[in-house]
């Protein structure tokens, strides 16, 4: 090894250490003081515990509030992912022009700040006349979700070779099982990584929830907000602990359907 | 012909503005195996897509065995099909692939495992039937990929271009493979293929195809003696040829004035139309000059290159320094070396007349 | 049949689109459309009353200033960290990966929640300028805009060495040491080679991070709190709180449209730097 290249070697792992530590602070932090026993957010704290994990069953409204989220964030990404895998179809398979733009187009609340979105949506729902919290939420869900459904659907359709559908009926496969049988199976990963991001984004979002929760329905992000303000305490740390465990999860899962480095390309 | 398993009449198709093809019939016997060889972009592939159903002609029927199958889906025509990349699926081991076809019908788990288990043995693969496809080596992809089509009992079966990918000694190997799978099952067989060699080692009749349409179909040596256009004498092995123009016809043979003296063929033209005189390489005789030879068509020229070309020699001649004729021969004549004057002589049946002068 | 079905495959866009015309394109139009509407019709007005008042430009120049800063940032820390990711290999580099997607896919509260933990008087960046001597005594980064920006930055790094490292991984490494055999020294290989080769990369990196950091609202909200008016933390307080819709309208737009010229500004770059190359 060269001087030089053991200088870079060195750089590199500096570079690597330092960054690995930054990205990692916030994470580590909400970890170590949601097992703290010091509800002033001491770092180290003075002795660990779980208090604040067994505080949660006390948290008012903090379970119908989860179901809620889970709810919304399922039903928006099982949505999406049917609505957006065809879409990603046609797109893929079609002959029609203006294509890209459509892609864009499905594509682009990515873009947008969520909070304009929500407020768009507030002022539409309100002129039709949609008064229902959930039903509000889901739809305006919906359109965070279906972008992320649409991404990944589409640039793993673009890598599918359509042989396979056509080799599938020369074997007997009527058009509609010859889809079922080798485009879903192919496609199961895509689906899995994109359902899980789609879910995280549904879980996480805040700046469109934000316009339509009222006392009563509320995300998992507005309750922590509004804790965040009322009265923070480690409470907040705990939750956010199970949400990482949650996101560590998930990523383990896209891992074994895809791997690390194709998780890396979606983004 | 009742005995037809597969029958296309008048098949036309186009995109767009392209026609691809451009009326093509074809009857295939049971049991033959024959191939549609043509240069790239032909529309062979076309044709395949339109016999298996995975494309419509525009007009023109398709029959097999007898029944108009023309709008039927590909799903009920009971056509098996080896694709040009074999289109294995690759979420499936190679037992699950050859079972794929099985599945879809009301077959019972122990029938279908005794069927794979059949076909893989055909294919020799009997050992990787748990293997995934992804390590297979392109031969085993193959052999696979018929397996699969045969096990689903096709009444017929395509082959697009299953050679492509293969290296050229393995291709030869699996030529002779696949033909001894083919025959042990007896079931007919179209090969597309843009491969002359390939064509004439593995069928029975061979359908030369020229855009979009089949300029003659015929058994392998007919092809090969008696090329019925231009197209098929240029795209089928090698030709000598030389430019002409017809005179009169005495005695059945027609003369032809050409740049080296008055040549003789069988075919009937008015006199004064240019046309191509050709020959297989290998069909013309040498001598040296002082003999002279008993054929019909004789000329002399000068040898200006010997090729060695392993098992055979090509040998260039030319005549007062413009055209260059092609001689192929097994060994080189005693006394013959670059410079010699040679008289070069076929037989009246080895020579090939064409319309239009020499390109 | 099989060859006309391209045609139809394409109604099976159809769902997705009605559903994204009528829930999010109609509505985001309407927005735009009704910011322009005064009570006597069309007109300009909110947006002259907007922008006359002198608390709206120190808002505006707020939200721009916070995104540059936080792009640079990024940027500086950004670059390296692909640089060293695009030079890593095995473990190392698996490690990376984790710790750039782990972040990226934990909510934004989460983190900007622990950042509030961290900036604290007693928190751990306090603590370490302490022990290194930099600080003599410790002070609130908490409702500063150092922390703002800290937190910002450490927030969205991962957009800006996503995008950068695609870029890099892609280059040939052989090009580097072809200009080595060249004579071209370190330095001048990393402003004529390596800097122009990762433009693309750069560029699409900064607009994400600019773009993101400029619509931020719980960041800022939990990190500096309303002293420190931005647009997106304007906007939603004239929806939430001050119940003043036009003013919220009015605002909204003008991010969007913000967000909109930073997405073409983009392009353009992008498209003007390929017709060079
Ligand atoms: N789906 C299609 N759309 C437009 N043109 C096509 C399509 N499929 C084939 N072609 C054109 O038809 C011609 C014949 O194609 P093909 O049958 O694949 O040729 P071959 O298999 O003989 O090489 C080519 O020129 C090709 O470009
Ligand atoms: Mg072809």
């Amino acid at each position: 090894m060269t001087a030089t290249e053991r200088i870079w070697t060195f750089v590199t792992c500096l570079v690597a250490t330092l960054v690995v530590v930054f990205l990692a602070t916030p994470l580590v932090v909400t970890i170590l003081t949601s097992f703290g026993s010091s509800s002033l957010f001491t770092l180290p704290p003075p002795s660990w515990s779980v208090r604040w994990y067994q505080r949660l069953t006390s948290v008012r409204g903090l379970g119908s509030t989860l179901l809620v989220s889970v709810e919304i964030a399922a039903l928006s990404t099982f949505s999406s992912i049917v609505i957006g895998g065809l879409a990603s179809i046609a797109l893929v398979r079609g002959r029609f022009p203006g294509r890209t733009a459509i892609g864009t187009f499905l594509t682009s609340p990515l873009m947008l700040p969520g909070l304009v979105i929500g407020i768009a949506l507030l002022q539409a729902f309100r002129f039709a006349g949609l008064r229902d919290v959930w039903t509000s939420l889901l739809l305006a869900h919906m359109i965070v979700t279906l972008p992320y459904a649409v991404r990944t659907i589409y640039s793993s359709l673009l890598l599918f070779d359509f042989t396979l559908v056509e080799a599938a009926r020369t074997l007997g496969c009527s058009p509609m099982q010859a889809y079922i049988r080798v485009l879903i199976p192919a496609l199961a990963p895509a689906f899995i990584t994109s359902g899980i991001f789609a879910f995280l984004a549904s879980m996480d979002n805040y700046a469109v929830s934000i316009f339509f929760t009222d006392a009563w329905t509320k995300t998992l992000p507005i309750m922590m907000l509004n804790l965040a303000e009322e009265q923070p305490d480690p409470t907040i740390a705990a939750i956010s602990s199970l949400l990482i465990g949650l996101v560590l999860i998930f990523l383990i899962i896209c891992d074994r359907a895809i791997g690390l480095r194709r998780i890396v390309d979606q983004h | 012909m009742q005995n037809s398993v597969l029958e296309v009449a008048g098949a036309e198709k186009a995109f767009g503005s392209t026609t691809v093809l451009s009326g093509v019939d074809l009857a295939v016997e049971n049991g033959e195996f024959i191939s549609l060889l043509g240069p790239s972009g032909c529309g062979k592939t076309t044709l395949l897509r339109i016999v298996a159903g995975l494309l419509s002609a525009d007009r023109g029927t398709v029959k097999l065995s007898g029944a108009d199958i023309t709008g039927l889906p590909t799903h009920m025509r009971g056509v098996g099909v080896v694709f040009q990349n074999y289109a294995l699926f690759p979420h499936l081991t190679v037992a699950q692939n050859v079972a794929f076809g099985l599945k879809a019908q009301q077959i019972s788990a122990g029938d279908i495992r005794a069927t794979v288990a059949k076909y893989l043995d055909l294919v020799q693969l009997t050992s990787m039937a748990d293997r995934p496809i992804r390590g297979l080596s392109g031969g085993q992809q193959q052999r696979v990929a018929v397996a699969r089509a045969l096990a689903v009992s096709p009444k017929l079966l395509l082959l697009d271009e299953p050679f492509s990918a293969l290296d050229r000694k393995l291709r030869e190997l699996m030529q002779i493979e696949l033909k001894r799978i083919l025959r042990e099952v007896g079931i007919t067989t179209v090969l597309v293929t843009h491969d002359q060699e390939e064509a004439l080692v593995m069928s029975d009749r061979i359908a030369v195809m020229n855009k979009g349409a089949i300029e003659q179909f015929a058994a392998p040596g007919l092809i090969y003696q008696k090329p019925a256009s231009r197209f098929v004498l240029d795209f089928v092995g090698h030709s000598t040829r030389i430019a002409g123009t017809t005179a009169k016809t005495t005695d059945g043979l027609l003369a032809i004035e050409t740049a080296f003296g008055t040549l003789h063929a069988q075919s009937g033209y008015i006199p004064g139309s240019p046309v191509t005189v050709a020959i297989r390489p290998e069909r013309i005789s040498m001598s040296m000059a002082q003999e002279t030879p008993p054929s019909v068509n004789v000329l002399s020229a000068r040898l200006t290159d010997i090729i060695f070309q392993g098992s055979k020699y090509h040998l260039l001649f030319e005549n007062q320094g413009d055209s260059h004729l092609l001689v192929e021969a097994g060994r080189i004549p005693e006394g013959m070396a670059v410079g010699a004057n040679v008289h070069l002589h076929w037989s009246l049946e080895d020579t090939l007349v064409f319309p239009g002068a020499q390109e | 049949m099989s060859d006309r079905t391209p045609d139809r495959v394409a109604l099976l866009a159809l769902p997705a689109l009605v559903y994204m015309v009528i829930v999010f394109a109609i509505p985001v139009m309407v927005l735009i459309g009704r910011s322009f509407f005064g009570p006597s019709g069309l007109s300009v007005t909110p947006y002259i009353d907007f922008l006359s008042d002198g608390f709206n430009w120190r808002v505006i120049f707020n939200t721009l200033r916070t995104a540059a800063l936080t792009t640079l940032v990024c940027l500086v820390i950004g670059y390296p960290t692909a640089l060293a990711l695009s030079w890593s290999k095995g473990f190392v580099q698996a490690i990376m990966l984790v710790a750039i997607i782990l972040p990226l896919s934990v909510g934004v509260i989460v983190k900007a929640f622990a950042w509030q933990i961290v900036l604290r008087r007693d928190g751990i960046v306090a603590s370490l300028l302490m022990a290194t001597g930099v600080w003599d005594e410790p002070k609130l980064l908490l409702f500063t805009e150092t922390g703002l920006v800290l937190g910002a930055a450490n927030i969205f790094l991962p957009f800006m060495i996503l995008p950068i490292y695609s870029v890099l991984k892609l280059i040939d490494p052989s090009l580097q040491h072809a200009a080595a055999t060249l004579g071209a020294p370190p330095v001048y290989r990393f402003f004529r080679l390596s800097l122009p080769l990762a433009a693309s990369g750069i560029i699409s990196g900064c607009s994400i991070v600019f773009s993101l950091a400029t619509s931020m609202y719980v960041i800022p909200s939990l990190l500096i709190g309303d002293r420190y008016q931005t647009l997106p933390t304007l906007t939603a307080r004239a929806f939430l709180l001050m119940r003043n819709e036009r003013l919220g309208s009015t605002t909204a737009t003008i991010l969007l449209f913000l967000t909109i010229a930073i997405v073409m500004l983009t392009a353009w770059l992008v498209r003007r730097r390929e017709v060079q190359t």
